[in-house]
């Protein structure tokens, strides 16, 4: 069955908790990592609400795919931060939404 | 207010010779030219693990998918040239690339501000009458009669620090405080959502006063064309 955007989304916000945990050892940026996470979520989850039933499409499903899986490949908590401002924008863009 | 060279120091000596690089000069030239989606594909992979092309162009398919631009189409190949170079930064080593990105926002803001107004320069301090100047340098200034500019630039929204504002605001209070005006800003390679959240912990609920703040998706302001 093809994926719905609400399904690529989901699955971009996983990859998005994930980074978020990555991050968690910089105690200093706590604050940033926790406003990245309001803003951007409540964006994804808009997207998600207005859209969600329509189906995603071939290249929008590759285009998840290859961000959460890159996403999975950050280890280093500073890149991860660097991420969590980075993956919305590139999921959102993949589904043709601004950021 | 006076613009000026700043003091050589080590740190300045080091990072001359990677602002001087071909590869920064290279992808400066190429991001000033680039659409919204183009620069946000240059941030994905110059913060990115994956060296991979293939990746990259399945991350972007309005880039390079079915409906995208063929090859041989200028857009196509500005894509793909922003593709390569940027995986050679990412290929530099995590403390260079960190430096070389940097450098790159420099010199892309350097030549967008270049097509709307001259004279652009680099790495200046602004001395004012009676006040010390700030150490560190404007990353970008534009020294004109009446319309001067400073800038900092940064890769992403988390180097907006408190020290950073404070530098850029007494700058704009320096140049009030003559009967002159200056404008102050920053220049983000990242989204103005992250942008904004940061300034506002940073500096509060009025964070943009006075401050003019350019992010991933305005950049084209800087040349005073509408953003793309």
């Amino acid at each position: 069955m093809p994926a719905t955007i609400r399904d690529l989304l989901d699955t971009a916000l996983a990859a998005f908790d994930a980074l978020a945990l990555t991050a968690e050892p910089v105690e200093d940026e706590w604050q940033y990592v926790r406003d990245l996470d309001t803003v951007w979520r409540a964006r994804l989850t808009a997207v998600a609400g207005a859209r969600g039933e329509e189906p995603g499409g071939p290249e929008a499903e590759r285009a998840i795919a290859a961000l959460a899986a890159e996403a999975g490949r950050i280890s280093d908590p500073h890149r991860a931060i660097d991420w969590l401002s980075t993956l919305p924008q590139v999921a959102l863009a993949a589904l043709g939404e601004s950021a | 207010m006076q613009f000026m060279e700043a003091r050589p120091d080590g740190r300045a000596v080091v990072y001359a010779h990677i602002q001087a690089d071909a590869l920064v000069a290279r992808l400066g030239e190429l991001l000033a030219a680039a659409t919204t989606l183009q620069r946000l594909l240059g941030r994905a992979v110059m913060n990115g693990e994956s060296t991979e092309a293939d990746t990259w162009r399945a991350m972007f398919p309005a880039l390079f998918g079915a409906a995208a631009p063929p090859p041989g189409d200028e857009g196509r190949e500005r894509s793909e040239a922003i593709l390569a170079a940027s995986l050679e930064v990412a290929d530099r080593g995590e403390q260079t690339r960190s430096q070389f990105r940097g450098a790159i926002v420099e010199a892309m803001t350097e030549r967008l501000l270049a097509e709307r107004t001259t004279p652009v320069r680099r790495e200046r301090r602004i001395l004012f009458d009676g006040r010390p100047a700030e150490i560190h340098p404007y990353d970008v200034t534009v020294e004109r009669d009446g319309a001067s500019e400073a800038w900092d630039c940064k890769w992403g929204a988390r180097g907006i620090k408190a020290d950073v504002l404070h530098q850029l605001d007494d700058a704009r209070r320096g140049a009030a405080e003559e009967g002159g005006r200056l404008l102050v800003g920053l220049v983000v390679f990242d989204a103005r959502r992250s942008c904004e959240v940061r300034l506002v912990r940073e500096r509060g609920p009025v964070a943009l006063e006075g401050l003019k703040l350019i992010a991933l998706e305005g950049l084209d302001r800087l040349a005073g064309r509408r953003p793309g």
